[in-house]
């Protein structure tokens, strides 16, 4: 059975404009390493597919084994004008946890 | 005058985590919490929006009732504590609320209670003046410069400001402080730069990024002791949650807690949820009050519900603040219906063909029309892998949800029509709550302006 992100990673979503920010965190150091591996730009992209309009940066913070993942133009118009229920991207970075972890 | 005044801390706590958060922890922590601040935050980006509405129907109102309310609520035992109330729950009326608040405390009895307005923040009459100086106002997300074109649509205007006034409140001895848009952290880098004498330079600028930290981790009370987490099954008690307390050292090194006894949990992957909330570059939480680097810092358990944050590093202000402008941007109509086993999806599918033939047999004008199934794929949507059909078929319930967004609350109107026609037009069984009717959309325009166009006042009333 492959591994999914779920199993090593905890996450925390939300918006800024139309921007979807969602933090993830390793569950334990050693899951660190899959962490970063298994979570690209490119992956963020195609897991989203056209929910996510514009770029996508990834920023390790070592210090708390943690990965932020920013999505540009992810929120249908941003809270105030989406038409989707999910206004803040609470939920949305969720789906992050069904990336396969790398290599597992 | 409390012990930790005179061992280089400060003892903050959070009062509020946005409009509409439960005012009970808040009360727990002033009561049971040896507390100098309490800071609420009330805002976030519609809110600005929803109050200058608020206003412009009646010029008194436009500042936050809960935050008139919770002062109400808590001046009385503020007093006794010695514990000063600090929010932004001005929204875009600080005068007006803090007159509130000022006849408050005088039916109370508080008399000689100093309330602090802090406003400047509020650029909507100043629009005109920025574009006529020359401020380009380009959107920061999408790079449009063309404001112009939506000038007479704008609704609202506010600059997110620093810590500077409620500095100025405190050193002018306010009980209670009420603010316009500060950011959701100035409320706690406020007393900690008051309380040590710090300003805003670069000798300072570590210290004041450890406040901005501390400040982001708290903000949102109690999302960093449990609230919204990941580990919500180990979470015990949410329903009467601690929110945090933070005892911040003159070396800028802070401890994180919580009353003893209270719901939810405080540990270093609490803290951990929180600092990743909502932010871009970690390495540069950009903030009137300055730039704090979150991968710097270091979090210790050091006992139960217990965290120190130690060793944050930062840059002085930015030269510039965000300011937000928000415009009238058309209207959303909605609805929704479910539909029941067996063969729930394909139920699903008809109402959505119906629903479609409605539309076109009516005329709706729309800007764009967006359908979910609730239950498959409403929240993650392409992320969500259909299930195969066998499983489909098999589903117990799945809803129909429509968004569609138009220029005029008439064409919005027809949403609501076309999803009551499906009572009888749909397919058996399909089920209904209250039909929602359309809303006004705000659309917000984020830009970047000198920070030396704001200008900050404080007036201090006394009840």
């Amino acid at each position: 059975m492959t591994r999914l992100l779920s199993d090593i990673c905890y996450v925390r979503s939300g918006d800024k404009g139309n921007i979807c920010t969602a933090g993830l965190i390793a569950r334990t150091p050693a899951d660190y390493p899959a962490l970063l591996a298994s979570v690209s730009p490119e992956k963020v992209r195609a897991l989203y597919g056209d929910w996510v309009q514009g770029d996508v940066h990834c920023y390790p913070m070592d210090n708390i084994q943690a990965l932020v993942v920013v999505m540009h133009g992810a929120l249908g118009g941003g809270a105030t004008s989406t038409l989707r229920l999910d206004q803040t991207g609470k939920s949305l970075g969720h789906a992050l946890l069904r990336l396969p972890v790398a290599g597992g | 005058m409390k012990p930790s005044k005179d061992t280089g801390t400060v003892r903050l706590g959070a009062g509020s985590g946005f409009w509409g958060d439960a005012l009970d922890p808040a009360m727990e922590a002033l009561s049971r919490g040896n507390l100098d601040y309490l800071c609420f935050d009330f805002l976030a980006e519609l809110t600005m929006v929803l109050l200058q509405r608020q206003r412009r129907k009646n010029p008194a109102l436009g500042y936050i009732p809960d935050a008139v309310a919770a002062m109400k609520a808590l001046m009385p035992a503020a007093r006794e504590t010695g514990t000063c109330l600090i929010s932004n729950g001005g929204g875009v009326n600080p005068r007006g609320g803090a007159q509130r608040i000022v006849e408050d405390a005088r039916a109370l009895g508080l008399a000689g209670t100093r309330v602090a307005l802090v406003e400047g923040d509020d650029m909507l009459g100043r629009l005109d003046e920025l574009i006529a100086a020359g401020v380009p106002l380009t959107h920061m997300e999408t790079g449009e410069s063309d404001l112009a074109r939506l000038r007479d649509r704008v609704v609202a205007a506010n600059v997110y400001t620093d810590a500077s006034g409620i500095v100025e409140s405190l050193s002018g001895g306010a009980d209670v402080v009420l603010t316009g848009r500060v950011s959701d952290n100035a409320l706690y880098v406020g007393p900690i730069m008051h309380r040590f004498g710090w300003r805003h330079d670069a000798a300072h600028a570590d210290r004041i990024a450890a406040a901005i930290t501390l400040g982001h981790i708290v903000e949102c009370a109690a999302a960093c002791t449990g609230g919204m987490s990941s580990r919500f099954a180990e979470m015990p008690h949410m329903g009467r949650v601690g929110f945090p307390i933070v005892d911040f050292h003159a070396d800028g090194s802070a401890e994180l807690s919580k009353v003893a006894g209270s719901g939810g949990r405080l540990d270093a992957n609490t803290v951990k949820e929180h600092l990743v909330y909502e932010i871009a570059d970690p390495r540069r939480y950009l903030m009137p009050d300055g730039v704090a680097d979150f991968t710097s810092l270091a979090l210790t358990e050091t006992g139960p519900d217990r965290v120190r944050v130690s060793g944050v590093r930062g840059a002085p202000q930015p030269d510039t603040w965000k300011l937000v402008i928000g415009y009238q941007d058309g209207w959303i109509g909605e609805s929704m219906a479910f539909f029941p086993w067996p063969h729930a999806y394909r139920r699903a599918l008809k109402a959505r063909e119906t629903m479609l033939e409605r539309f076109e047999r009516m005329g709706l004008k729309a800007d764009q029309i967006h359908f979910d199934f609730v239950g498959l794929n409403m929240l993650h949507g392409a992320a969500a892998p259909l299930p195969d059909d066998e499983r489909l078929a098999e589903c117990n319930e799945i809803g129909l949800r429509c968004a569609v967004r138009t220029r005029s609350p008439e064409e919005a109107e027809k949403v609501r029509r076309a999803s009551t026609h499906l009572w009888i037009m749909g397919p058996g069984g399909t089920s209904f709550g209250t039909p929602m009717k359309p809303r006004p959309v705000v659309s917000l325009w984020p830009t970047l302006i000198p920070r030396e166009l704001v200008r900050q006042t404080v007036q201090v009333l006394e009840a």
